[in-house]
Formats: structure tokens, sequence, C-alpha cells
């Protein structure tokens, strides 16, 4: 009723123009995603899901289960750091090349860009699942596949860091003789410091979340005992692993932000390099990293023999040429146009949850359910969604909006306690409605924030949706399980490089986008 | 200052990460270890549970230290087997076929259950409507791994000579990786109907782990060759000659042995030999799996 009078919303119009031609737009989308919000309360789905969550109690807490959970906890969190430690070391020297910082004629180079563009546009299980073929059993595919697609990102988000600070301390360095090296540590990298190390353990956090997802195609980790617990619809099994693995995320998460505020701490006065704290968080890496790499009993040393050199190429090799004949084509583009379907309404739907969820007060309960949502990864959320509603895309949305409701909604949730104040205020003591105040007041000062941050999410949601298959969710997904069991790499390798063009493409539209918003 | 601080934590950061890298690279050991893996067409738990006793049998019988690696995806060990990464597999026939093709036909079959010679499959399904195979074109279907041969290949094959074309004719399929877990997608409801292998389901059956008045056979496939153990071909010929006499020696009668035989659900074992899956082969490139 409120919004009905143009009187009351001079912009009534216009707005109501745009939701139509969003929803012509959409509507295409929301069929190839297959949405059917009946199929939630279809009596099947109802009792199917309702049996596997009554299976949920009691959670299942015998002996031997608990002995291979515990073993399985530790083993994630090795992969996780030993993953991280890995990706740290190709991501220093990587962006130190890419990164424009440091240097008189900013040159990017070409190389090193699309090689940082390959590592982070397959997603990790991806990597996962055909580094598991090449080394075999074991954590040590899902520590390559974490160290590959979180270098280049620490790769990129390094260099992108180095050139945003001022730039002039090393320029300067540069103009009285200093080598490039030199001008980035001493006039670069302390300004940066701060942002580097928080990211790094930022992305230490994700690892984690990462690393429960690689044990779904056999890399390990509690992910290896959830996609067992979530076949057998195991529900008493299910339970236990979800409450670890919910406590371990939120253990990561806020020893992370712990760490992230440590930073913050101005450092004593002393001449020794090395206080308690930066001494002891040392050994303490030193040790976690070592002890990481000791438990998971990677043979790094088996990688560099001739043998599996020869190994490898050969498998490399099996990928080329891909196979573009016109009938597999077909069948890939549709796979890419659901994929992007399923990205594209399921970042919707969690903008809309997001929003609904980032609003109520009192915030505790609400931050708690979106601490939830956000803790339980996308594939996992698309195990427990094909059983509500059935097989196919809708389940894919699903997932996706729950998984990004949680993030979403927390980004949403800062963005709004950091937009002025004064509009509102000022429209509240004018007498506007709750409602008016928040449309006209609190979200057009958000506004360009919350898009940004919607964007960024669909850019990491088309990686996600290209993998949401691999349990029935829709997608590219099921086409690369399928071919990669068979050993028809020639398909597999189309349908990998149609995920990597997808994210590329989806990539640039959203930066596209976020400049035609500013 | 506060900066310059965190620029020595952050360069620390990254010695120390380089350090611990170089200390941890562990040196491989390869002293007379019998490296073993099976195909994961069970959960990795009752795999483990079911190899404990033959696994000591098998290291009284060589002398070596036997070790089992559990893994959740059938082309990892056809892989593994062909990069020399284990040395002994319990595949099927049609993960032994991959197998036989990646390692350019070096890997040898050396002992079969004498159940493996005539296998089949049971369709199953919870909905009363469905009574043959061709009730279920329009409906929800679920595989074992894409790569089992009793799961997969064989039912595919067989679907199609009663002209059904899985990926045209079902609604959605899934693949539910093991065969245990697609009695447990029909079983909920997940799929409305699904395929695996004979022994499972008498197993699954035997132990009361299904409901029959819910799940029902309502098809079951002709015989074929399956499953067999595999050493890769390179392995020291006294050495697979142990494997196979250990493997043919186990006799019913001996109690020890009975309990092996029991959880390998086999009579007992018989020798086997490449050409008995040459029939799979044909099915493989009929059904458009091998390329």
């Amino acid at each position: 009723m409120l919004l009905k009078s143009t009187a009351r919303d001079p912009a009534f119009r216009g707005r109501l123009n745009a939701a139509i031609i969003v929803l012509l737009v959409l509507w295409p989308l929301l069929q190839t995603a297959e949405v059917k919000p009946g199929a939630l309360f279809d009596a099947g789905n109802l009792t199917v899901i309702g049996n596997f969550l009554a299976a949920f109690l009691p959670p299942e807490t015998g002996s031997e289960f608990l002995g291979y959970l515990g073993k399985a906890t530790l083993e994630t969190l090795a992969i996780a750091t030993a993953g991280l430690a890995l990706a740290f070391l190709l991501a220093v020297p990587m962006g130190y090349l890419v990164s424009g910082a440091g240097r008189e004629h900013p040159t990017l180079n070409p190389l090193s860009r699309s090689l940082l563009t390959i590592l982070r546009g397959i997603p990790e299980l991806v990597w996962a699942l055909v580094l598991v073929r090449v080394f075999g059993l074991g954590p040590a595919a899902g520590v390559l596949a974490l160290g590959l697609t979180y270098g280049g990102m620490l790769a990129k988000v390094y260099a992108e860091i180095l050139e945003s600070v001022d730039a002039t301390p090393a320029r300067a360095l540069r103009q009285n003789g200093a080598s490039r090296p030199l001008a980035m540590l001493y006039g670069l990298l302390p300004q940066a410091s701060k942002e580097l190390a928080s990211y790094t353990v930022y992305r230490w956090e994700c690892a984690i979340r990462a690393s429960v997802v690689m044990g779904f195609v056999g890399a390990g980790g509690l992910g290896q005992l959830m996609d067992q617990a979530m076949k057998m619809l195991n529900g008493g099994e299910a339970a236990t692993i979800l409450f670890v693995f919910m406590l371990l995320v939120f253990a990561a998460d806020g020893f992370s932000g712990w760490l992230r505020r440590a930073l913050d701490t101005p450092p004593a006065h002393r001449s020794s390099p090395f206080g308690w704290r930066s001494g002891g968080f040392m050994l303490a890496l030193l040790l976690s990293v070592s002890a990481s790499f000791h438990m998971l009993d990677i043979g790094f040393g088996a990688l560099f023999s001739l043998e599996s050199a020869t190994s490898i190429s050969q498998f490399v090799a099996s990928f080329f040429p891909p196979d573009l004949s016109a009938e597999w084509l077909a069948k890939v583009a549709k796979g890419i146009w659901e994929t992007l379907a399923i990205s594209i309404v399921g970042t919707l739907l969690a903008a809309v949850l997001g929003l609904l969820l980032a609003l109520p007060k009192p915030r505790a309960p609400f931050t708690l359910l979106l601490n939830t949502l956000r803790s339980v990864p996308e594939l996992v959320w698309a195990t427990i969604t094909v059983l509500a509603v059935g097989l196919g895309p809708f389940a894919g949305v699903l997932a996706l909006a729950l998984h990004t409701a949680g993030v979403l909604g927390r980004l949403y949730g800062e963005a709004f306690a950091n937009t002025p104040p004064t509009a509102a205020r000022a429209l509240r003591q004018a007498g506007a409605p709750a409602v008016v105040v928040f449309l006209y007041g609190t979200l057009p000062g958000a506004a360009p924030q919350l898009v940004a941050y919607t964007l960024y999410r669909w850019e990491m949601n088309i990686r996600m949706a290209a993998i949401l298959g691999f349990v029935g969710a829709g997608g590219l997904g099921q086409h690369l399980y399928f071919e990669l069991s068979l050993f028809h790499y020639a398909q597999a390798s189309t349908v990998i490089i149609a995920m990597l063009a997808l994210s590329i493409a989806v990539d640039q539209v959203s930066a596209g986008l976020r400049r035609w918003m500013q | 200052m506060i900066s310059s601080n965190l620029r020595r934590l952050a360069l620390k950061g990254a010695l120390a990460c380089a350090f611990a890298v170089t200390v941890a690279l562990p040196a491989l050991a390869e002293n007379a270890v019998l490296r073993v893996s099976a195909i994961p067409d069970e959960a990795p738990t009752e795999l483990q549970r079911k190899f404990a006793p033959l696994g000591k049998y098998l290291e009284a019988q060589t002398g070596m230290k036997v070790i089992f690696t559990p893994v959740t995806d059938y082309a990892a060990v056809v892989e593994s087997l062909a990069t020399k990464k284990i040395d002994l597999a319990w595949l099927g026939g049609f993960t032994f076929v991959q197998a036989k093709i990646r390692t350019n036909g070096t890997a040898i079959p050396i002992a079969q259950r004498e159940e493996d010679a005539k296998f089949t499959s049971k369709f199953i399904t919870a909905d009363p409507a469905i009574k043959s195979l061709s009730d279920l074109k329009g409906k929800t279907f679920a595989f074992g791994s894409p790569s089992s041969t009793s799961g997969s290949l064989m039912p595919r094959f067989f679907l199609q000579q009663a002209g059904i074309n899985p990926e045209k004719d079902f609604k959605n399929v899934a693949f539910s990786g093991a065969h245990d877990a697609t009695v447990a997608f029909v079983a909920a409801g997940k799929v409305e109907a699904g395929v695996l292998n004979a022994s499972v389901w008498d197993k699954l059956v035997e132990t009361r782990k299904v409901d029959t008045a819910k799940v029902r056979v309502f098809a079951t496939t002709p015989p074929y060759f399956d499953y067999n153990w595999t050493v890769r071909g390179d392995l020291d010929p006294a050495l697979i000659k142990k494997l196979t006499d250990a493997f043919l020696k186990l006799d019913p009668a001996n109690p020890e042995h009975k309990e092996i035989l029991a959880l390998q659900r086999a009579a007992k074992f018989i020798p086997t030999q490449k050409e008995n899956y040459d029939g799979i082969e044909k099915a493989a490139y009929s059904a458009g799996l091998l390329k």
C-alpha cells in the first residue's frame, strides 16, 4: 500500500520498470535452474529429508567412529596448513613477477598473469580430482590442489596489495639506485605487511573449509568421512561430523580473528627483532607446518623422480587435444548454461536471504545463524539439498544460496553499520515510517557496497556451481566426474576449459558491472 | 616502527615456511612392502574390515609387510596400479579392462572368486509401479560408480539392449559411488530405482540391512565375468606365483581360511585369465564407456 502511491515514491515508476526488466531477464535462468519452490514441500521429498534429519539424533558417538573422526580432523588441519604453506611458497615469487609495484614503467607480465588466471580459474576440487590420478591415493593431491589454487589467489592479491599502497617511498629508493627487490622490501612491504599477513591468515581459514570439500574426491580428511556418511544417508554419523566440522571452522575463525587483531598491537620498544609474541608465533608456525607435512607423509621426493615426471607428462598430454566434436560441445554448452543459471539464481536468492538476515535486531541469534550457514561448504549443503528437492540444478541453487546467504548477510550487516546514519536520521525525524527510512535513508548509502559484495560472491559462486554436479546438483560437474572416472581425458579437458572460460568471463562481466556502477 | 616489525614478521614467516617444507621431505623406504588397494564398491570402513584377516594371511604367505590403502574413487585405484603406486588390487571386471589398457596389457589377473565367473546385477526399486525395465522411462535412477562393472557398465549395456538410453530416457541419473549407497538412495526415495551387484545385495538382505518389504528386485541381468585380484605385470614372477598360490590355497575346510573366504564372500578362489574379460571390454565399447 505504502509504495503504491507515486506521491510518496517519486522513483516508483522507474523502479517498477527496472524490476520488470530484471524479471524478464531472469525468467529463462529460473527455467534452466529448474527453480520449483513446490519441490521443497513435496510429500516424497519431505519424508526423505525428514528421515535423514531425524536420523541426526542421536549423533554417532561409537569409540571406533570417534577414532576415525579424530584422525580425519587432524588430517584436515594438516592438509589446510601444508597446502597454504605450499601456496605461500608459490605466491611470493609469482606475486613478485606479476605485480607492477616497484617498477618504474609498470609492465604487466602477460605470461605469469595468465598462469595465475589458470591456477585460480580451475576450482580446487578439479585440481584435486586430477591430481589424485597423478599422485595416487591420499592427501598429497589435496595439499597440491590447495597449494596451486591458493597460490594463484595469494599471488594475485599480494600483487594488488603491493600496487595499492603508496608508491612514493619505493620510487624514491629506486631513483637512488636501489634494485627492485630492495625497493619493495624497504619501500612497500612495511606499509603492506599487515594487510598481506591478514589476508594470508584469512586464506588459511578458507583452506580448512576447502580441504573438507577435497575429501569428496578421495583426498582424505573429514570430507572423505562426510562423503561416506552422506552417501550412506547415515544421519547419526553425518551429524557428528558436521558438528566437529563446524567447531573446527568456528575455532579457525576465532583464531584467525585473534591473529589479525594481534597485528594491530604496536611493537614493544626494544632492540631485539624477536619479542615473545613473534618468537613464539614463529616457533608455532614452524612446528605446525612441519608437523603437517610429517603427518601427511607426502613423498615429495617421488614427485621429482624421472619416472613420475614421465607419467605426469603423459597424463597431461592425454588431455590434448580436447574433444571439440559438435555433439560433445553441445552437451558442454548445455552444462555451461545450466552452471551459469545456478550461479546467478543462487547468488540472487542469497542476496535476498542475506539482506533479510542482516537487518533484524537484536543481532546475536542472527549472527549465529549466519555463521552456521556460512561454515558449511556449498558442496555439503548440496548433499543435503539434493535430498530436500531431489537431484538437479534446483538443489544446486539452494546449496549456493544457503552458504552465500551466510557470507553476504555478515558483509551486508557490516556495510549497513558503516553507512553514515545522517540521511536515515533526518527521515526518521521527519516522521517517516521505518520501511521508508530504510529504503530511502540507509539503503542508497550502502547499495554500492552491497552490489560490490554480491558481484564478488558471484565470481566465487560460478566456480562452485561448476562442481556441484559431483553430488548430483546440476551443472558441468557431473560431466567432469563421469568423464574423468572413465579416463575420457579428451572430453574432461573440454569441460575443464569450459569451466575456466566461464569463470574468466564472469570475472570480466562482474568487474565491468562494478566499474559501471561506480 | 609498527610496520617494520611486521615486515620482519612476514619475512620470518616466509623463511620458516621454506625451512619447514625442506625439513619435512620424508624419505621413502621401500623394502619388502606389498601395497594393496581395492575399488571402493562398498564403504571404505567396510572394505578395511573385510581385508584385515586376508592382509594378515598374505603377510604370513609372502613374508612381506602388507599395507592396505582405502580410497573413495575407482579410477584412482586403476591409475595407482598403472603408476606403480600399488602392487596388488581388487578390481571389478571393467576396472580390470581399464587397468589392462592403461598398463599396455601388462596387468595380470591372478585369481577370482568362484562366484565371479557368473556374476549378475540386480535392478531394485521401492516404487510399486515399476515392474520391468521399460517402466523406468522418465524415472530417476542411480548407478553405483561410473566405473563399476556391476553397478554401471553391464546394467547400462543390458538397458541399452532393452532399448533404454540412460542419458535420454531417465529423468535424472545419479552416481551413488558404491553399491550399498545405491540401496540407501533407493530405500530413502532419493531415486526411484537403481542397480547394484548381486553379491552386495544378497549380503545386505542376509544381514537385514535392507527392508525387503519396501525395496525389491524387479530385474536381474544375464551373467558375466566380474571381480578379480590383479597384480602389476612388472612384479617379481616369484612373488606373483606366491600371491596366486596364496589365494588358490584358501580352503573352506580350514576354519581360519573359512573366515577370510566368508568376508570376501567367496566359496573359494579359482585361477583367472585376461581373456575372461574380453566380453566386458566389448560391452564397454558398445555402451560408449570405452572410446
